[in-house]
């Protein structure tokens, strides 16, 4: 009876914490399409809502072989659409769908990184991602300037780069959280400053624009093309990190532990932050170093439903599009005709919320 | 001056103790058919950016079905030996063999399945169930997409009544006091299920009752299911009233082991603890330490 009893206790717990999942992920969800609805209505052209409605929700727009081709492919769109449609459709639409993978992909990047660092103000760049990115970025415009559509790859390659860099500095028959993080900040000291020079090097105040949208982050004038290089690499990543999220609960035992349960640790970390490191490159291609997402999301959620990454990760994959959509509304339509970088906007949300933690907590030395 | 006359008498006595100390386990003082659960040759292990080796030994053996205590002064290598044994540092040299077998032919889970390590440092991550946490104690038995089975719940269940910590099954890791914390990851060994279990010092830093408990909980794992116990203990009182073997170590070498009331003498306080004490046995041993020695 005893035991029965205590178990039904632990069950009610349990429970306690999956519905506060559940109503994360319903939250979010709610948000998401709220944000999602202005911004594909409001704009230099507004739509007006029920013009927006009709056109999101016309089964002949909907099933249309021609639009899904257009999405799909890159064809152009059916010239039967309405001004409208084709506003909605070719330009708005595509920026929401991206702004929801570029937070589903920070944000379960930045989780993964805090289970790895065994830190929790570990963010998706913490290995050397931002500079490797911010200096292949700088470098391409300032040597290569006209082949602007070679920048998303060499961001995510430049990000890559940095990363592999991080890992060798970091090797020494083995590695851990510490050295990781040391040779992270070594690589992105040196990358940053590098950048940073380069900056003088750009000879007009449209190149040091991108520049500046590169290395904040920035989601104007993306296109279904953005998308259709997203989606792949993000519908690989996502599953298998969910997969994992038992291996990132025993990771987070700390290092000994792990060894002791028959968890090759090297490997595991090396995978898990290859996955990781996929997901903040997919996210920096098609909108740059947006900041701040990757750290406060799994901090958000953990604080809702506790460390067990089984419910952080899924609850990461709802909570970052919401936050990254939010954002993008704001920062396209907040200072209209100026567009600012969406990586502006999640930063002074970002910022103030570390502020509330800091007089909820009093200091960081309990995370 | 007559520190050193100490010293180098007690060398001298030691030495003599050394050659008739170092038997054979099987021909145990209490006549138990024991046999050798690990057993370690050569052994020299060591850190990646120092010269010297940390521990240097020739022969270790581990009795099967016994409880062993490795016991030494700071840095005197036993975390290192015992680290050696649990896979968590590679050997420079040597081998060590469990049942017979060469640990490194064992693969990652299915040596976890064999021996157990309960590290010194580890920590319990906040907004898990204590049930949850002991359950991590499975990870060795599952495959990449394996769910909890009927074998799992009943691990858990035993590793959480042996530990004591019933009262505790649902509550949140992170508000556990450090002795609860400590059963808590004592119950997640137990889980794993092994016939061997490697402590690290696992009473430092708690008070006396969950000293007490935790010694008590290992007491039991051994006695009622035959587990191979070897445990670093900081305290050689204890040790010396716990384990049924001791091996002390100095400088990375072991420098005595067997039964506790052979090994702990005034000459091994003197020896390696550079402390000069008195040591008497009645039912139990008893060390009065006097003052370090130089």
């Amino acid at each position: 009876m005893d035991v029965s009893s205590r178990s039904v206790e632990a069950y009610a717990r349990l429970d306690s914490r999956d519905r506060r999942l559940a109503s994360l992920v319903v939250g979010s969800v709610v948000v998401a399409f709220v944000a999602a609805f202005v911004q594909v209505s409001q704009g230099s052209y507004p739509t007006p809502l029920g013009t927006t409605f009709d056109v999101l929700t016309d089964p002949r727009i909907l099933f249309d072989a021609d639009v899904w081709a257009a999405i799909l492919t890159g064809s152009d769109f059916p010239d039967w659409l309405s001004q409208s449609a084709i506003i909605v459709w070719s330009l708005r639409m595509p920026r929401v769908f991206i702004a929801a993978l570029v937070g589903v992909n920070l944000s379960i990047s930045g989780a993964v990184f805090q289970a790895v660092t065994r830190n929790e103000l570990a963010s998706p760049y913490i290995l050397g991602v931002s500079g490797g990115a911010g200096l292949a970025v700088l470098v391409t415009l300032v040597f290569f300037t006209g082949a602007s559509y070679v920048l998303p790859f060499a961001a995510a390659l430049g990000g890559l780069v940095a990363f592999a860099l991080v890992y060798a500095i970091a090797w020494q028959g083995g590695t851990n959280p510490v050295r990781l993080v040391l040779a992270g900040v070594v690589v992105a000291t040196v990358f940053q400053s590098l950048q940073t020079g380069l900056f003088y090097f750009l000879d007009s105040t449209a190149v040091v624009k991108t520049a500046i949208a590169w290395t904040t982050g920035s989601l104007t004038g993306v296109g279904w093309a953005q998308f259709r290089l997203a989606i792949v690499p993000t519908l690989l990543v996502v599953p298998l990190l969910l997969l994992a999220s038992r291996h990132l609960n025993v990771l987070l035992l700390g290092e000994e532990t792990a060894r002791s349960l028959g968890m090759p640790v090297e490997y595991v970390r090396f995978g898990l932050s290859t996955l990781a490191i996929l997901a903040a490159a997919t996210a920096v291609a098609v909108a740059g170093l947006v900041g701040f997402v990757g750290l406060v999301v799994p901090h958000a959620v953990r604080t809702a439903v506790g460390s067990d990454y089984r419910r952080l990760v899924v609850g990461s994959l709802f909570l970052g599009p919401a936050l990254v959509l939010v954002a993008d509304v704001v920062a396209r339509l907040a200072l209209m005709p100026i567009q600012v970088p969406v990586g502006v906007v999640t930063g002074v949300i970002g910022g103030p919320y570390f502020l509330y933690l800091m007089r909820r907590h009093g200091d960081f030395s309990e995370f | 001056m007559s520190h050193t006359d100490t010293t180098t008498e007690a060398t001298e006595a030691t030495e003599t103790t050394e050659m008739t100390d170092r038997t054979e386990p099987g021909d145990d003082a209490r006549g138990h058919d024991t046999d050798a659960k690990i057993h370690a040759t050569d052994l020299r292990v060591g850190y990646p950016g120092l010269e010297e080796p940390v521990v240097d030994t020739e022969t270790l053996v581990v009795p099967e079905g016994e409880v062993t205590a490795l016991v030494g002064p700071n840095g005197s290598g036993k975390s290192t030996l015992l680290k050696a044994l649990a896979r968590h540092l590679d050997a420079e040299a040597g081998e060590v063999l469990i049942d017979g077998r060469e640990i490194a032919a064992f693969g990652s889970k299915e040596f976890a399945r064999e021996l157990g390590m309960l590290s010194q440092h580890g920590s319990t991550p906040d907004g898990i169930t204590v049930e949850e946490l002991v359950g991590h104690g499975r990870y060795p038995y599952k495959g990449f997409l394996d769910g909890r089975t009927e074998d799992d719940r009943e691990a858990i269940e035993r590793a959480i009544s042996l530990a004591g910590i019933e009262h505790l099954r649902g509550t949140d890791v992170g508000s556990l006091s450090g002795g609860q914390r400590q059963l808590v990851r004592i119950a997640m060994a137990l889980a794993q299920e092994t016939d061997t279990l490697l402590l690290d010092e696992p009473t430092t830093y708690l008070d006396l009752r969950h000293q007490l408990q935790v010694m008590e909980v290992i007491r039991t794992l051994n006695e009622e299911r035959g587990v191979t116990v070897c445990i670093v203990l900081h305290d050689l009182t204890q040790a010396a009233r716990f384990a049924d073997y001791l091996v002390a170590l100095r400088d990375g070498d072991i420098y005595d082991w067997g039964r506790p009331e052979d090994v702990v003498t005034e000459e091994l306080l003197a020896e390696v603890f550079g402390v000069e004490a008195t040591v008497e046995y009645g039912s139990e041993p008893r060390i009065t330490p006097k003052r370090a020695l130089e």
